[in-house]
């Protein structure tokens, strides 16, 4: 009994000080929340001024960019994509050997434009903190209205799926490169042309193929909204079953919409692609087949992601001179089997 | 395998939010609320919804506002439906969180359909990730954002716990005597639910979901089983919490190794971890533990054989 009072008034008396303690960490919270961007402002620019050590150490999170980087970089740099094949940014977490490999870098490129989730916003605060981190479509952003958004005002990530949107992102590079490595801005200047010139000839095929599909059958049915870019540059009507997230789920009534677009306009196939679960397509095939509407799946898009390491479809131009030449013959175009440059194999 | 710095930061990180969670857990434990962290994960969606409909944007600060608010609410409500619906605790939870959920797809589908709003998305982080986000330094060793987010959390765990020790104690394990005794035990419980509600979101937007979630129950269930004390408990707890943080990081980096694979996710470690503090202490503990239990009623036998066992 006695040993309670004297608890109890321990309590009573110290409830001050550990109520003023909660205070205080309540106010240190609220002091970081609001002090967060503007205390990295003096952080010495170290980096600008060192030495760099060829190779030096690049890593980048889509294959889409890494391949973009390899090319510019040439031999002056080791390049390390940490989002492999048939992963989708949207949903990736980073390992800890991922991390080891953002930390390490001298130079990080990401796509920006929320495609890498939470890892996009951390990367854009530690680009705060002086470390040359750049994100590719954010300077796309910078430089008119060439970026695509939605009603809501939000941007759209899949700018490479237009190869006149990549070639912006090759720029940004070279550019990007040459602040890093002033010494060899030629040498990028020289590689990105190189590359940009390949790109134009694939803008051409592209072009040219799809340009070959029958108008009424110029429509793109895919899993998720990502070649709203792919649509514009080359005149296809794109319609997603899923929203631009891979995560939102598709209505009843969006199916049924699609279904009986298919049947009306006599669509002849529609695509599934690699980085996404094929459900919702084949269901559409199903829906369309109860109707008496044969639609067949074309093939599996690349849309997030590339294609195996070290194959053509694991660049970026196998990856787009496959998904032009996939849907230009499936949907009744022009276009050779072996695609723009008989690299291509579609049979697997 | 080296040893990094982000290493010890990522372990750093992991135990301060193990701790945090672990305190308010075990009074979650022993009020049989356990799934809150759980319920409170699938309820923030309407606050991400509304937050976004509010602000415009999907930045963390603004989604972090929402979905605590939201967290309390889930609270609130899953308090009031047991209390006045007559139904239990769990189920109540149940019908709270699928609610708010359904809520929130239809306020996404509706408003914001083109939008990424999920929170796998806009708000839970990832424990790897936070080395790289520093926000202050301290002589040479720069803090992670995650670190001073965590441990402020925590020092205000520790503040409430201690400061409310004895009227949260009471009204954990009988109500209606802590109300005789002149104790708000309902003021109590939305205090700790709402301890738990920012807790469980900041710890979320730190470090993800299911490592809070695990934080929530494991280590308080562990301690449960080992102790009688409610003091002993919670310190147990914050132990179990610090071993499955460095255990569960050493087993993400080494674990994976012996297949071949280079690392694996570390928060996935971490809750497996306690899981396994959770089983040794379920075999091993000294008074409950499945051993214990065996040889004590393997000597009731021996010293007399008209007991039966059971």
């Amino acid at each position: 009994m006695n040993r309670q009072q004297v608890r109890k008034e321990f309590f009573v008396s110290h409830r001050n000080t550990f109520m003023f303690s909660v205070l205080c960490a309540l106010s240190l919270l609220f002091a970081i929340g609001c002090d967060n961007q503007s205390d990295n402002h003096n952080h010495d620019d170290a980096t600008t001024q060192s030495e760099i050590q060829y190779p030096y150490k690049i890593t980048t999170t889509v294959g889409m960019i890494t391949d973009i980087v390899r090319n510019v970089a040439g031999d002056k740099s080791a390049v390390q994509g940490i989002i492999g094949e048939g992963i989708d940014p949207h949903l990736y977490k980073p390992t800890r050997g991922d991390v080891v490999k953002l930390s390490q870098a001298d130079v990080v490129f990401y796509s920006g434009l929320m495609l890498e989730g939470k890892m996009g916003d951390v990367l854009i605060r530690v680009a705060r903190s002086g470390k040359p981190v750049y994100a590719v479509t954010q300077a796309i952003l910078d430089q008119g209205d060439y970026v695509m958004t939605d009603e809501a005002e939000h941007y759209d990530p899949h700018v490479w799926m237009d190869v006149a949107g990549w070639i912006r992102a090759v720029q940004v590079v070279a550019k990007s490169l040459g602040e890093f490595d002033p010494q060899n801005k030629a040498f990028y200047q020289t590689n990105a042309k190189g590359y940009l010139e390949q790109l134009h000839k694939l803008d051409t095929y592209a072009k040219q193929v799809i340009g070959s599909i029958p108008q009424k059958q110029r429509v793109l049915v895919t899993a998720h909204d990502a070649f709203n870019y792919m649509g514009r540059a080359y005149d296809l009507n794109v319609r997603g079953i899923q929203g631009l997230s891979t995560e939102s789920e598709a209505g009843l009534q969006d199916i049924e919409k699609l279904v009986s677009f298919l049947v009306d306009n006599k669509i002849p196939a529609v695509f599934v692609e690699t980085s996404v679960a094929d459900k919702n397509v084949r269901a559409l095939v199903e829906g369309a087949k109860a109707r008496g509407h044969h639609v067949r799946i074309g093939g599996e898009l690349f849309s997030d992601a590339m294609g195996e390491a070290g194959t053509y479809e694991g660049t970026y131009i196998g990856m787009i001179d496959h998904n032009v030449t996939l849907i230009a013959r499936a949907l009744g175009g022009q276009a050779p089997e072996r695609g723009m440059q008989g690299k291509l194999n579609l049979e697997h | 395998m080296v040893w990094l710095p982000l290493d010890t930061w990522i372990v750093v990180i992991g135990a301060l939010c193990a701790m945090a969670c672990a305190l308010p857990g075990c009074f979650l434990v022993l009020r049989k609320m356990s799934m809150m962290g759980d319920a409170i994960s699938h309820a923030v969606l309407p606050g991400l919804a509304i937050a976004f409909l509010v602000t415009g944007s999907r930045a963390s600060f603004g989604m972090f506002i929402g979905a605590a608010i939201v967290g309390v609410i889930t609270a609130v409500f899953t308090q009031w439906i047991s209390s006045f619906g007559k139904v239990d605790r769990g189920a109540s939870m149940g019908i709270v969180f699928t609610t708010l959920f359904a809520l929130g797809l239809l306020l996404i589908v509706q408003a914001a359909d083109h939008v990424d709003l999920d929170p796998g998305c806009v708000l839970y982080g990832a424990i790897e990730l936070t080395p790289l986000d520093t926000t202050m330094t301290i002589g040479r060793l720069a803090i992670p954002r995650a670190a001073v987010v965590l441990a402020t959390v925590l020092l205000i765990n520790m503040a409430i716990i201690i400061s409310f020790f004895k009227e949260l104690q009471i009204s954990a394990f009988d109500p209606a005597l802590a109300t005789t005794m002149g104790i708000n035990a309902t003021l109590m419980h939305y205090l700790l639910m709402s301890m738990v509600a920012v807790t469980t979101v900041a710890s979320f937007e730190a470090v993800g979901s299911i490592i809070v979630i695990a934080m929530l129950i494991a280590p308080a269930a562990t301690a449960y089983l080992l102790t009688d004390r409610l003091s002993v408990m919670l310190v147990i707890s914050a132990v179990a919490a610090i071993l499955s943080s460095a255990l569960g990081h050493l087993s993400a980096l080494t674990v994976p190794r012996l297949f071949g694979f280079e690392s694996t996710n570390t928060s996935g470690m971490m809750a497996g971890a306690t899981g396994l503090l959770f089983g040794f202490a379920w075999i091993l503990a000294p008074r409950y533990g499945l051993l214990s239990r065996w040889f004590h009623r393997k000597n009731l036998l021996a010293e007399d054989p008209t007991v039966t066992g059971e």
